[in-house]
């Protein structure tokens, strides 16, 4: 009966013997298949990018004129004495934009990222924006303070970026307006 | 947008971002250094790329290069779309922007550490051939961190290729006692064996059996080279020497079930079954999907056989007979599941709006009966790699449904500003052609002239308000007037006051003359640049009056030329899911289906030895009747 039982067991060897070769090759196949279905799907990734570049651009010049546009950016510059969890937009007194940031988002602005946090259409003339920092300031405390800029919206599209920074010398944050034509 | 910030240059840029693309590859030699932003759209496009959503990063940076937006970052926007379609895992594209790049003038230093870069991904990926070609430009010498993960790749491709004795001798100058040194141990090892030098393969294996782990991959390591060693020595018929290696392999690890199998196979060879069972029974209460744990129900009625004990054998054949019946029929199970598509749906389910792309991880497998075939499933490369193409492409339809909705509202939107373009049109070119800006601009031309010829000829009374205007006429009339020509002292008296007033007037027109001069001509001033305005206003909108059409035209061209494509490509994404569907399908019912073989190839071998034990049974009955 041992005899038997061994003589099995060396069949069973056997076969896993022979089913590891064929599982060889057919793992070649199936690295070949895959890089095949690979191959067509980043030619349709890159496709489908394309597509989404034209319809982005599309977007924007029919929702954004060029002439009526303006894009008010938030950027962090440092950011050691200042956590921002908030942003207030108001433009001519009108409420525009209330943007409460991830733990993400943030980080993504403390390493340099710029957030495009709102697009308007606005006439050609002079205009008043006042932006609402909210967060947490030096030693963790609660911190809310507010910038203002006039400007005057010209033709063209017009760029207006929030700049939150710190001043070292008073170990305070600053925040500041900028435009860009 | 200059942040005060470093400077960066173009050269340390590409370590930079190669860095922040697969950390692991730069971390040990490159210094965190931040980019300066130059360009708010390249701003834009970091601030998508630092929080991995690598699709809108991707979409943005190519949107402004098309709008020529990152002037100021023409060169570092390259690298970065490079190292972004990487993460993105769509790794040809990027490997054709880092070769254009790596085609110019770029140190050596980094071409090197570049090339490794792609050779590393290409590696990952499968693509054994292009790793090796990448790997050949290394010209000069990486870091050292770095050259060890080359050689270690080269060596792999090799083996992968078949090449063992090339793949012995490149890792057998192997120099230094880090953890790669243990890696390319274990590397020969496994070449020599499969290349038949097991003598020589047992010595090296040998050696890393009793290394002193100091991380949790070593002693992985350490118990997969005791593994490979007991059961070369067990191949080798050499039992005794095979159980000392097999034992050191942790009670508790990925290669706890095939060393206890070989412990008590060991044992079993020294006809020493009481032992044997020892391991084996402990297998017996392990997952049936790993074939050490199957073979284990088979050589437990084995060991108890030899030992005499027919019927309690008789019993454990039975058990394994039964248990691999239900494994089977949950196999069965499974593979319905599987090949009804639902399990796939699952996947995506489990974490729908995560990141995609080359980083993506499941974080949990769906829950159910399948989960843990899932398990090893996963384990399969091509099949981790083919879940996040399904994933990505998933992605891609769900983009793809969101502009088909957005481009229904457009086309609309674009109808509705054209139809009140069109009303508003003849209003407007009403209004333009009652106003007569060419006669205002003459009418001013003509007051300038005027005021020039009164400023020349000093004429102090054309400047005169109208109340004084008429005092003057009044005060010349009387002077006009016979009676006053008379030679009385009254006549005297009033011809002395009129002159009297005239001069007073005369002297204040005089005093006002510049003043009032230099009033009007600041309001004719005013005027003139009113009209220079409205003149340009004027221009505007006779522009936009051309122009519009052909806007229109344009935008209506892109909208219902998007709409086509949007919805070919829509098409495009479906096949290629059910394509990368059948393959995931194919891949997990085949290796369900190896392991139902297994099953059956077993329960056979149970049947076998259950017939042969009735045998033996009903031949001592019968004798012994």
């Amino acid at each position: 009966m041992a005899k038997t039982i061994i003589s099995l067991i060396a069949l069973v060897t056997l076969s896993f013997n022979v089913a590891a070769v064929a599982q060889d090759s057919e793992e070649a196949d199936s690295r070949e298949e895959f890089r095949s279905i690979d191959r067509d799907v980043q030619t349709l990734k890159k496709e489908v990018l394309d597509l989404n570049r034209d319809l982005f651009l599309l977007e924007e010049e029919l929702l954004f004129p060029a002439n009526s546009q303006v894009a008010f950016f938030v950027s962090m510059d440092v950011g050691e004495y200042f956590e921002l969890d908030a942003v207030n937009i108001k433009i001519d007194g009108k409420e525009v934009a209330n943007y409460l940031y991830t733990a993400r988002e943030a980080d993504a602005l403390i390493r340099g990222g710029v957030q495009r946090v709102h697009m308007a259409n606005l006439k050609t003339g002079d205009h008043e924006l006042v932006a609402i920092f909210t967060g947490k300031g030096p030693h963790v405390r609660d911190y809310r303070r507010g910038a203002t800029l006039n400007f005057n919206k010209g033709i063209g599209a017009k760029y207006v970026e929030l700049e939150i920074t710190d001043r070292v010398k008073k170990q305070q944050p600053e925040f500041v307006i900028k435009e860009w034509e | 947008m200059p942040r005060g910030r470093s400077i960066v240059s173009h050269l340390r840029s590409l370590l930079v971002l190669l860095a922040l693309v697969v950390p692991s590859a730069y971390a040990a030699t490159t210094e965190k250094e931040p980019i300066v932003v130059e360009d708010p759209h390249y701003g834009e496009v970091l601030f998508y790329f630092y929080q991995e959503d690598y699709f809108p990063a991707i979409v943005r940076l190519l949107a402004a290069q098309e709008q020529q937006k990152l002037d100021d970052h023409a060169e570092d926007a390259e690298l970065l779309l490079g190292g972004m379609y990487l993460s993105y895992g769509h790794h040809l594209e990027a490997a054709a922007i880092f070769e254009r790049m790596l085609a110019g003038n770029v140190s050596s230093d980094i071409r090197d550490r570049t090339w490794f870069f792609l050779a590393k991904i290409w590696y990952q990926r499968g693509y054994f051939e292009k790793s090796k070609e990448a790997l050949n430009f290394i010209e000069g010498e990486l870091p050292d961190n770095l050259r060890r993960e080359a050689l270690m790749m080269q060596a792999q491709i090799l083996i992968e290729s078949g090449e063992f004795d090339s793949a012995i001798s490149l890792l057998q100058n192997w120099e230094g006692k880090t953890e790669w040194a243990s890696y390319a141990k274990f590397n020969i090892g496994v070449a020599l064996v499969q290349s038949g030098r097991i003598e020589e393969a047992q010595q090296v294996l040998a050696e890393l059996g009793v290394l002193n782990p100091f991380n949790e991959e070593l002693t992985s390591l350490r118990d997969k080279a005791n593994l490979a060693l007991g059961y070369a020595l067990l191949q080798d018929d050499q039992p005794a020497a095979a159980k000392l290696p097999l034992q050191r392999v942790r009670l508790e690890g990925p290669f706890s079930n095939k060393a206890l199998l070989g412990v008590g196979w060991a044992d079993a060879e020294m006809d020493n079954f009481q032992r044997a069972l020892v391991p084996w029974m402990e297998l017996r209460s392990r997952d049936l999907l790993d074939s050490a744990v199957l073979e284990s129900m088979l050589a437990i009625p084995y060991a108890m056989a030899k030992l005499d004990s027919i019927s309690q054998a008789a019993d454990h054949y039975l058990n394994a007979i039964e248990a691999f019946y239900e494994e089977s029929n949950r196999l069965d199970r499974t593979i319905s599941h599987i090949e009804s598509g639902e399990m796939f749906d699952q996947f995506l389910t489990t974490d729908p709006m995560g990141s995609t792309g080359w980083y993506w991880q499941l974080a949990q497998l769906p829950e159910g009966p399948e989960a843990r075939y899932l398990f090893h499933l996963l384990a399969k490369h091509e099949f981790q790699e083919g879940l996040k193409n399904y994933r990505d492409l998933d992605y891609l339809h769900r983009n793809l449904d969101t502009w088909q909705g957005s481009i229904d509202v457009y086309s609309n939107m674009l109808e509705t500003r054209k139809e009140a373009y069109e009303e508003r049109l003849p209003r407007v070119e009403d209004a333009l052609g009652r106003a007569d800006l060419d006669g205002m601009v003459n009418h001013k031309l003509d007051l300038d002239s005027t005021l020039n010829s009164i400023d020349k000829s000093h004429d102090w009374l054309a400047l005169a308000t109208p109340a004084e205007f008429d005092m003057w006429g009044e005060i010349t009339g009387l002077e006009a007037t016979q009676a006053l020509r008379s030679d009385i002292p009254e006549a005297a008296e009033v011809r002395d006051k009129i002159q009297l007033l005239k001069g007073v007037l005369q002297w204040e027109l005089e005093r006002e003359f510049k003043g009032r001069l230099w009033s009007i001509r600041r309001d004719l001033g005013d005027a003139g640049e009113a009209l220079v305005d409205t003149q340009r206003s004027r221009r505007q909108i006779d522009e936009t009056m051309r122009n519009e059409p052909l806007k229109f035209a344009d935008l209506s061209e892109r909208v219902y030329g998007l709409g086509p494509r949007i919805e070919g490509m829509k098409m495009r994404v479906d096949d290629a899911l059910a394509d990368q569907r059948t393959f995931l399908q194919s891949i997990a019912i085949g290796e369900l289906q190896a392991q139902k073989e297994r099953l059956d190839v077993y329960t056979l071998q149970a049947r076998f030895a259950l017939a042969a034990i009735y045998d033996i049974s009903s031949s001592t009955d019968g004798e012994a009747q």
